[in-house]
């Protein structure tokens, strides 16, 4: 018998936002004209006079899972987390937050949801400009209930995380844009929701801290397990963070895969321009690249190559050779086999042979 | 040629009309005034309507005003027997915990001079009332506020409402409540409430309005629920823009106290000035206007303190000049003075008397000559035309129809060369102009009036801006005070256009020189804190009672805004398009009359309309001193208690106020989107 699976951390499907007066009716008259294809109802929305911001939007983010969404600016990525946390309301489509059904959920119960399962950072802070530092991080501690004492504890706790011990204080006001945004992320971190969604968490921020905060970001990540979705611009930042990204652009989203598929297999030139910079060499995986044929050629070499290795370390190990060299898993057996020459040629052209 | 745009349509019929009544009107007496058949007898109905009404609520009403003179009794008792060395203590304890030093010394000195006046009694029995009513207008305000954020359905209803009850008439206010509430002090407390809290709704509902939706969503992803997000997070936010909300409120509702003494008898500062003003006694009506705006002042900068700076000083400090104050006054009864002792002024006010009555004595000749060239000259052909002011014993000629026809006729040629040259409006404005000159306001036909203002409303904001100013005219002619509303119609457009001319030179010039809006910013922030009433005594002591004063008194008052405006139109334009124009090779003139104006209008014609509003507000008030328009109608229903005519004669100032303010708004929002802001 098939083990029942945990339901999702998030599941969407067909989610539609459409902006402007009477979007449902606009967004229903669209689809019927369209014959059901979404690119031409979303060209006849426009046309129209509306904003069709996020367009027939279907992917599921699993338990644990840092899901990044990626995207020029306008593309939609702001609206899709705020439509999936129903800060705005869907104009179509279904979103399940772990297998609950949130647009049909009660007020009640989404106050409960928020104060417990969901946390959030804002693009632009969010802070409250008449709390301290201290309070704000406070505030959802507050609205859990908490007494004063053990909400000012654990506060000090989050912002010595974030490196703003000392200013817990000051008011927003008084802070520099990188320290706010801190702020805000202490914010979210102090309740340990299980779902949170970030915002351009760290764009304000200066790159030593950025670092350091995206450190601190894996590490509790790989404590925690918590779910996140979190909206970069930043590629490297997108690479070293995701379990998987997705890529959106005017409102769709043209691709979702592991970084390895994302800069090794881009669908599209639009996807490619956004990895062009990065050293491929360093982000992808021999596992993308290997096959497990049931015949194995002839093997005289093995230079040791393990599937977790960079395509920059195992070339460096066997650049020299010309036979297929094995590929061997975490568990100690072979996961499959790789030819050198494929792994020097899927870092100098752009689709890999 | 080009196709007529709608504005030379609209010109062109306004024109043709116009001509078809001056021609039409010799033949039939009903253009020029409409017939008396045609007047639905709404004052009338208003009347019985509303007596009947308020036999209904009066049982009601006079509950409320039993429950209100309970807080009122007890505030007055307070203020006017405490010690005033204590009052004074815990004042300017109040303004050194907001204000520091400079506060402090200003309550000081103020409250002095009110104490030294002699008015420190009628001067409490004021202040007991603004401070019953404030808490209860800030209340209602902010209720009002708060539902019209909830509730989006409300919010535009709430929205007119307040730009209606900012166009009522003062005074008209007064009337109703007066049969309502019966004779007493708690018709001013009332109509204080009326007055002074729609600042205060309005500026709730701007401050949750310009909370920034991220701040609003962080509320809501922490859980709150919609009341702790609304009072933990969304209001702390607007807190400053509620601030002004408080500030504004807090100056109104003096303000309404103050003009509400004209019912007279309570003892209070406001009947004070009215008394000393009816006997010509100008000293001693300018101690007691001093002592007004001094409430005035204080008032604002406290409350301006409480919420524009966050500084608060030693409370300790604050703390030991109450204990000196209870300790003086334990000792005031016996050792100082009462209250009603003092009269420091006395003397200085018999002595500005007489010099006043020698000055105008040996300058009465130049004060008849300025008042009198202005009327005949200037205020009279606009009223009732050139045809009509222009006699023999004044201009030293009879102006006769042949005057006319030239007039006519030479503004015809011109409008059609312009016409041709391409800037027809303006030649067929400068056509209509004439026409008006030679007629005159008060004398203006009413289908020339519906149709241009029809067509005015057109132009500046489609059909249905049109409809609304041609119902709203249609309104008043029913109603059967068209006369009057001309009346004040003439006497405002005199005022504003002056208004206008001096408030946008004085602005442009302000806007060059740092100087002199150095000198002229401290004065527009007086003019603007002093209740209307202080206006009318100045220009009672040169001019005496009458249309003049009355004239001059609007335009001190309505100015400051056309001060205000065109200097910050003028400040603030992008520095980046000043240096691509500098960087162009314009020269100083240049920016000014190419950028600097063209990018400023806008917020000039916004400076227009508050002059507008302004000048209504003030139009009423100078009823007091001797005019003849809708304003003394709403002046003599109160004095006969006529609810009909006085709220229809405030209905009809209030239409149009609000006619002139949409059409400026139209125009200043199609200013706007022309230059894509
Ligand atoms: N409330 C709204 N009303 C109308 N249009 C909106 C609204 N909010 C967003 N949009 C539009 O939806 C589109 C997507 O906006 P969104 O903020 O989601 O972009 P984004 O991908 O987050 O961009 P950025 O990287 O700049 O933050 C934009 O075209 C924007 O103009
Ligand atoms: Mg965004």
């Amino acid at each position: 018998m098939l083990q029942q699976l945990p339901p999702p951390a998030i599941s969407c499907k067909g989610v539609w936002q459409v902006y402007g007066a009477n979007p449902e009716q606009g967004l229903k008259q669209a689809l019927s004209d369209a014959g059901g294809s979404a690119d031409e109802a979303a060209r006849l929305l426009r046309q129209r006079g509306l904003v069709p911001a996020v367009q027939d939007v279907t992917f599921d983010v699993l338990e644990g899972e840092v899901f990044v969404i990626m995207g020029l600016s306008g593309s939609g990525k702001s609206t899709l987390i705020r439509t999936i946390s129903r800060l705005v309301q869907g104009t179509a489509g279904s979103i399940l937050i772990s297998g609950e059904d949130i647009l049909t959920a009660s007020k009640q119960r989404l106050i409960e949801l928020r104060r417990n399962k969901l946390g959030m950072v804002f693009q632009h802070f969010g802070l409250f400009p008449h709390m301290t530092v201290c309070e704000n991080v406070g505030f959802p501690l507050k609205m859990q209930g908490a007494d004063k004492t053990s909400r000012r504890k654990r506060a000090l706790e989050v912002l010595e995380l974030v490196g703003l011990s000392g200013r817990e204080d000051a008011y927003p006001r008084e802070l520099s844009g990188g320290q706010r945004q801190r702020v805000g992320i202490a914010r979210a971190l102090a309740v340990n929701p299980d779902l949170w969604f970030l915002d351009e968490p760290y764009s304000a921020l200066d790159p030593l801290i950025r670092r350091q905060l995206q450190d601190e970001f894996l590490r509790i990540q790989a404590g925690l397990q918590k779910t996140s979705v979190f909206i970069t611009h930043d590629i490297t930042e997108a690479l070293k963070l995701a379990d998987r990204i997705a890529i959106m652009r005017d409102g769709k989203i043209v691709q979702i895969g592991t970084p390895d598929e994302i800069i090794v297999n881009p669908v599209d030139d639009y996807v490619r321009e956004f990895s062009r910079d990065v050293p491929k060499g360093r982000y992808s995986h021999v596992s993308s690249m290997m096959s497990l044929p049931d015949r194995l050629p002839n093997m005289p070499d093995d230079p040791k190559i393990g599937a977790e290795m960079t395509v920059d370390d195992a070339l460096a190990s066997c650049m020299a050779l010309y036979q297929p060299v094995p590929v061997w898993g975490a568990d100690g057996k072979m996961a499959g086999i790789v030819h050198p020459s494929q792994l020097a040629s899927a870092l100098q052209s752009e689709r890999p042979a | 040629m080009k196709r007529p745009t709608p504005a030379v349509w609209a010109a062109l019929t306004a024109v043709l009309v116009g001509a078809a009544c001056i021609t039409l009107s010799p033949y039939f007496h009903w253009v020029t005034s409409w017939p008396a058949g045609a007047t639905l007898p709404v004052t009338s109905w208003i009347g019985t309507g509303l007596t009947a009404a308020f036999e209904l609520l009066k049982p009601l009403a006079r509950t409320i005003s039993t429950l209100l003179s309970y807080p009122m009794m007890f505030a007055n008792t307070v203020l006017v027997n405490s010690p005033y060395s204590l009052t004074i203590g815990i004042l300017t304890a109040l303004g050194w915990y907001l204000g520091g030093i400079r506060l402090t010394l200003l309550v000081v000195s103020g409250l002095g001079f009110v104490l030294f006046s002699g008015y420190w009694i009628a001067s409490m029995n004021t202040l007991a009332l603004v401070f019953v009513s404030v808490p209860f207008a800030l209340l209602v305000g902010f209720a009002v506020g708060l539902l019209a954020n909830e509730f989006k359905s409300i919010n535009r209803v709430v929205e007119t409402t307040l730009d209606v009850m900012q166009t009522v008439p003062t005074f008209a206010y007064l009337t109703p409540l007066l049969l309502l509430f019966g004779f007493g002090p708690v018709v001013g407390l009332i109509a204080s409430i009326i007055y002074a809290a729609p600042p205060m709704a309005r500026n709730v509902m701007l401050g949750l309005q310009r909370v920034e939706p991220e701040i609003k969503e962080a509320a809501i992803m922490n859980g709150a629920t919609r009341v702790q997000q609304l009072f933990l997070i969304e209001v702390p936010s607007a807190v400053r823009q509620i601030m002004v909300g408080v500030n504004q409120t807090i100056m109104a509702a003096l303000s309404m106290v103050i003009i509400a003494a004209v019912i007279g008898g309570f003892n209070d500062i406001g009947w004070e000035v009215l008394l000393t003003m009816r006997k010509a006694a100008f000293g001693q009506s300018l101690v007691a206007g001093l002592v007004i705006v001094i409430f005035a002042i204080l008032a604002d900068r406290m409350s301006g303190a409480l919420a524009q700076s966050e500084v608060r000083y030693s409370w300790r400090i604050a703390l030991a000049v109450v204990l000196v104050s209870v300790a003086l006054a334990t000792v005031e009864r016996s050792l100082l003075p009462g209250p009603d002792s003092y009269s420091a002024f006395k003397g200085l006010a018999a002595a500005a008397d007489s010099y006043l009555n020698a000055f105008t004595a040996a300058n009465g000749l130049v004060l008849d000559a300025v008042k009198n060239g202005a009327m005949f000259f200037v205020l009279l052909p606009l009223k009732i035309g050139l045809g009509q002011a222009v006699l023999p014993f004044t201009w030293g000629f009879m102006w006769t129809k042949w005057m006319s026809a030239a007039v006519y006729a030479v503004f015809g040629v011109v409008a059609v060369v312009m016409a041709l040259r391409g800037s027809a409006v303006l030649g067929l404005s400068l056509l209509i102009v004439s026409g008006v000159m030679i007629v005159g306001i008060a004398n203006l036909p009413w289908p020339f009036m519906l149709v241009s203002l029809g067509a005015l409303g057109w132009v500046a904001g489609g059909p249905k801006l049109a409809a609304f100013a041609v119902t709203m005219i249609m309104a008043i002619l029913l109603m059967g005070l068209w006369e009057p509303a001309l009346l004040s119609l003439y006497l405002c457009t005199a005022a504003v256009s002056v208004c206008v001319v001096l408030g946008g030179l004085i602005g442009l010039v302000s806007s060059v020189s740092p100087a002199t809006w150095s000198v002229v910013r401290p004065v527009c922030d007086f003019f603007q804190t002093i209740p209307l009433f202080v206006f009318l005594i100045p220009v009672l002591m040169f001019f005496q009672i009458g249309e003049f004063s009355a004239f001059l008194a609007i335009c001190a008052y309505a100015i400051v805004p056309m001060v205000r405006y065109t200097y910050h139109g003028l400040t603030s334009t992008p520095e980046e398009l000043l240096e691509a124009a500098v960087a162009s090779g314009a020269s100083d003139w240049q920016v000014m009359r190419e950028v600097r104006i063209p990018y400023s209008l806008p917020t000039i014609l916004l400076g227009l309309n508050q002059t507008v509003l302004y000048a209504f507000s003030m139009l009423v008030i100078a009823a007091l001193i001797g005019t003849t328009d809708l304003g003394q109608q709403i002046y003599l229903a109160l004095g006969q208690g006529d609810v009909g005519l006085g709220v229809a004669a405030g209905a009809a100032m209030a239409i149009l106020a609000l006619v002139a303010d949409r059409l400026v708004q139209a125009f200043a929002m199609k200013q706007r989107q022309a230059l894509g802001l």
